[in-house]
């Protein structure tokens, strides 16, 4: 207890003791309240007196914000001195009392308040992760609290303070309803913001907002690649311009960007990839026969670029097929791509066979040093007539009425 | 003796098989995965005092039905468990409705009460909360309680020492935390005891000729299967015509559905309403029947049966009174007068919060109870079946001590039964002249009445007067009419011609 509750605490008592004997005289066996105060400090010694005219010990019942209890009095000189508990005294708030003598049970209420200090700034930030262009905000909401946890009365000052690049400002509010509150809006600018607070000398902790880009706006996107040829090896790869927002603030790193190229016969083929420092790039490999492609793409739902267009030349204008063993071996090759190289491995060969016009069987294979060799097993494909075609890099070549014996 | 020697020999094989596997198969269960999360957590309605929430008006971000719902259950749970946790000094699910720091400010005062025998039961009734401010984040709800109303009863070494009703304005700050909105902050900025109130209802219209009436195939069960309006429709017209002007039913708690009343139920109790105003007959709404717990916890689910029922028919033109219990007094010895006493101080509130203008009563089973409470009813009424010559005195008595309120004699009858169970019982022309001599006392005394009952019953439930055989079947026999429809002699005695 300071030295000022202390005095206040013992001018009180020397004041109403007088004052509440000369009330016990006249009301004669009534127990009599004889402390006047009813405001303390949280964490004061609150002692209620009464003056007794006899030597009953009633208990004093009383009830704060977290429960009730009771209490026994210490009986001194004709004065019951009931002492609250530090559970009563530490907790601020209205605590009510009742003394329980069998008739007229006298009443009454003491305000206990906060201690005028600030010991520690209980600090809640949220949403912690925002977004640019000033419209957007997170919320600091603060709990000023005294060393005995108990929260500070309304209108104490606090101050707001945050840090967002070459800014520092600090905004004053008051707490309300417990605490205090303040919005912090994003500027336009994309970044960290850090943000604290100060009451009566106490600081909180730094608390950190990222502020994040707002959504993409449009963008641009180019291809590059080794040569301009369908080989259906080479790998294109596709980049976009830096992607930013409408405030000029690049996109946070891993926003998702998907190409969509359509070709020349209307299909669409899809690759995509994620940005870095705001550009994203995706890689495709080169189609295996002549065409034309055009490409956009998007940040699904938000954004998109321009459409670019390229085209793809023709490697393989012509290709060689022999028969042999009975027709049942089929080689196609040699396959030379643009300067007469052998195609790089992989190319795809599609031979289809037909018997009596009709579609029997359908057999794919991939090039190997230049060459494909077809094997027509007799178990599979019994003696007979057959039609064959055989398609690759764009090219159909077709042999009617070949006799397999 | 060898088949006696192998027969028991695989029974006992049997045995400690099924046993062992009985044993294998309780240790192989064990806690679901799902109730890991809160998630699967049935919701069971265990507290529910009145909310009414003041219009949203609140800072910060706008609150969404879900969210407020939420903390709404949240809070009311934090209340129900700190009564709880009162209530028998440990500290079980405190931990689940506040935080760290809040949770030692209760631990603090349960401590010095456990060390000091002292217990407390209490429940809130009413609560008033604004929502003053919700975070951006919907993580932080301050909201002001105001004018909770709680009723107390403090016990000292298992000894009331005081029974108080506060009201109360609370500031609370809470935390979503673990799912859970938890009490960080409790203040409470306003405090005072209120003292009994005494609405009165106007009882200038109450001339109560009635009976009470349960129907003839279904009694003590009038609202269940076998409800039909017709017959009750058929059995008023019995009754207005035989010159009374009410009736007495009754509405039981558990049949009704406890706190959340089933409407099939109120439907039902509708229509008996509707076929009484078609008859032109009053009704006198028996509330809580079979009701015996009392325990202050469960109060506010009482009154939620309470309020819903008594919303449903107090525009109802054919009601006359609530009747808060029947017979209340015969619960003092197993439930305690004190409990049964304040639970029924509590309700007659209640109901007259929900509608002043009907008036209430209790239906206590003598006269020397019918003067408790008598502040609070709006009429007195009481049973007798005692010797009706000492009736005229008790209700001289019960005058002088109640002058300024009606009287009614709410039950009274004569059974008819003589049998193997009662061999020296009462002729139907002892019934008759009972009704006679009881009609001329209450004429004299210019007393309101209302008979037991308009039939003999075949069947008694247990519930009523217990399983003995002696009892059931002397209560089937105090009505007006016979099991075969027929008129008993007593009948021409029903109402004072």
């Amino acid at each position: 207890m300071s030295f000022k509750h202390f005095y206040i605490f013992v001018f009180c008592t020397l004041f109403v003791s007088p004052f509440g004997m000369a009330q016990q005289n006249n009301v004669g066996d009534i127990i009599m309240p004889m402390t006047g105060q009813s405001n303390y400090e949280a964490g004061d010694q609150i002692i209620l007196k009464f003056s007794a005219p006899n030597s009953s010990t009633p208990s004093l019942y009383c009830s704060n914000s977290y429960g009730s209890t009771l209490i026994q009095p210490k009986l001194d000189n004709r004065v019951l001195e009931y002492e609250l508990p530090d559970s009563f005294t530490k907790k601020i708030g209205v605590i009510n009392w009742t003394l329980l003598q069998n008739e007229n049970p006298i009443s009454g209420t003491i305000s206990v308040q906060p201690k005028a200090e600030v010991a520690t700034m209980e600090t809640y930030l949220g949403p912690t992760s925002i977004e640019a262009g000033a419209v957007d905000y997170s919320m600091l909401v603060v709990i000023p609290t005294d060393s005995l946890d108990n929260p500070v009365p309304s209108n104490t000052l606090v101050d707001v303070k945050h840090q967002f690049l070459n800014s520092e400002d600090s905004e004053s509010v008051f707490t309300k309803n417990l605490i205090a509150h303040k919005n912090i809006h994003s500027k336009k600018e994309s970044g960290r913001m850090l943000v604290s607070s100060e009451s009566l000398g106490t600081s909180s902790k730094e608390f950190t907002v990222n502020v994040s880009a707002a959504i993409p706006t449009g963008f641009t996107i180019s291809s590059s690649r080794p040569h301009q040829y369908a080989d259906g090896n080479q790998i294109t790869t596709f980049s976009t311009s830096t992607i930013k927002d409408k405030h000029n603030n690049v996109v946070s790193d891993g926003t998702f960007v998907t190409f969509f190229i359509t070709n020349s016969k209307g299909n669409i083929l899809k690759t995509s990839g994620t940005t870095i420092d705001g550009v994203a790039s995706a890689k495709i490999i080169h189609p295996d026969y002549a065409d034309d492609w055009s490409i956009k793409a998007f940040v699904d739902g938000i954004s998109e670029s321009n459409e670019i267009s390229i085209s793809y030349k023709q490697v393989i204008e012509d290709f060689t097929v022999s028969f042999s063993e009975r027709n049942r071996n089929i080689s196609v090759g040699p396959l030379q791509s643009f300067m007469q190289q052998l195609i790089p491995d992989g190319l795809q060969v599609k031979l289809s066979i037909y018997k009596n016009n009709t579609l029997i069987d359908t057999l794919i294979k991939t090039s190997f040093n230049g060459f494909v060799n077809f094997n027509l097993k007799p178990e599979v494909y019994k003696n007979g007539i057959y039609t064959f075609t055989i398609e690759t890099a764009g090219l159909t070549k077709e042999f009617k009425s070949k006799k397999l014996w | 003796m060898r088949t006696i020697l192998i027969a028991s020999y695989i029974m006992l094989v049997a045995l400690i098989i099924s046993g062992v596997s009985a044993i294998f198969s309780y240790l192989n269960t064990g806690a679901d995965r799902s109730s890991m999360l809160h998630t699967e957590i049935k919701k069971v309605e265990q507290y529910l005092p009145k909310m009414d929430w003041a219009p949203l008006q609140n800072e910060g971000r706008p609150m969404d039905d879900e969210n407020l719902k939420s903390i709404e259950n949240d809070y009311l749970d934090a209340w129900y468990v700190r009564h709880v946790a009162y209530k028998s000094n440990k500290i079980a699910g405190i931990k689940d409705y506040y935080t760290e720091s809040a949770r030692e400010n209760l631990f603090n005062i349960i401590e010095r009460n456990k060390a000091e025998n002292i217990t407390i039961e209490s429940t809130t009734l009413e609560h008033h909360p604004t929502l003053e401010f919700f975070s951006e984040d919907g993580q932080l709800a301050v909201i002001t309680d105001k004018n909770v109303k709680e009723y107390k009863r403090i016990f000292k070494d298992e000894k009331l020492v005081l029974e108080t009703t506060e009201t109360a304005t609370y500031k609370i700050i809470l935390l979503l935390e673990d799912g859970f909105w938890r009490i960080r902050h409790m203040v409470k900025e306003h405090a005072e005891t209120i003292s009994a109130s005494n609405q009165t209802a106007s009882v200038d219209g109450l001339h109560i000729k009635g009976i009470n009436y349960y129907p003839q195939a279904s009694p003590w069960d009038m609202f269940g299967e076998k409800f039909n309006k017709d017959t009750i429709s058929k059995d008023f017209k019995i009754i207005k015509d035989a010159g009374l002007n009410s009736v007495r039913i009754f509405v039981q708690y558990d049949d009704f559905g406890k706190a959340a009343v089933k409407p099939e139920k109120l439907k039902k109790l509708k229509q008996t309403l509707d076929a009484a105003e078609e008859n032109k007959l009053k009704v006198v709404l028996t509330l809580f029947d079979f009701y015996g717990d009392y325990s202050v916890l469960n109060w506010t689910l009482n009154q939620r049966h309470a309020e819903t029922i008594v919303n449903a028919v107090k525009n109802h033109g054919a009601l006359l009174a609530y009747d808060i219990k029947n017979e209340p007094n015969l619960d003092f010895d197993s439930r305690g007068k004190k409990n049964v006493i304040a639970w029924l101080d509590n309700m007659i509130d209640l109901v007259k919060s929900v509608d002043s203008i009907h008036p209430v009563t209790v239906g206590w089973s003598n006269t020397q109870s019918a003067t408790l409470l008598k502040d609070k009813v709006d009429f007195v009424s009481f049973h007798y079946y005692d010797d009706l010559n000492a009736l005229d005195g008790a209700i001289k008595t019960l005058k002088t001590e109640i002058p300024d309120k009606p009287i009614v004699l709410q039950e009274f009858g004569l059974s008819s039964y003589r049998g193997l169970w009662k061999p020296f019982g009462s002729t139907e022309e002892d019934q008759a002249n009972y009704h006679k001599k009881a009609q001329e006392i209450i004429a004299n005394n210019n007393l309101q009445f209302m008979s037991w009952t308009l039939y003999d019953f075949a069947e008694v439930p247990k519930e009523v007067v217990g399983r003995l055989p002696w009892r059931k079947r002397v209560q089937g026999y105090f009505g007006f009419i016979d099991q075969n429809g027929e008129t008993k002699p007593a009948f021409r005695y029903i109402a004072k011609k």
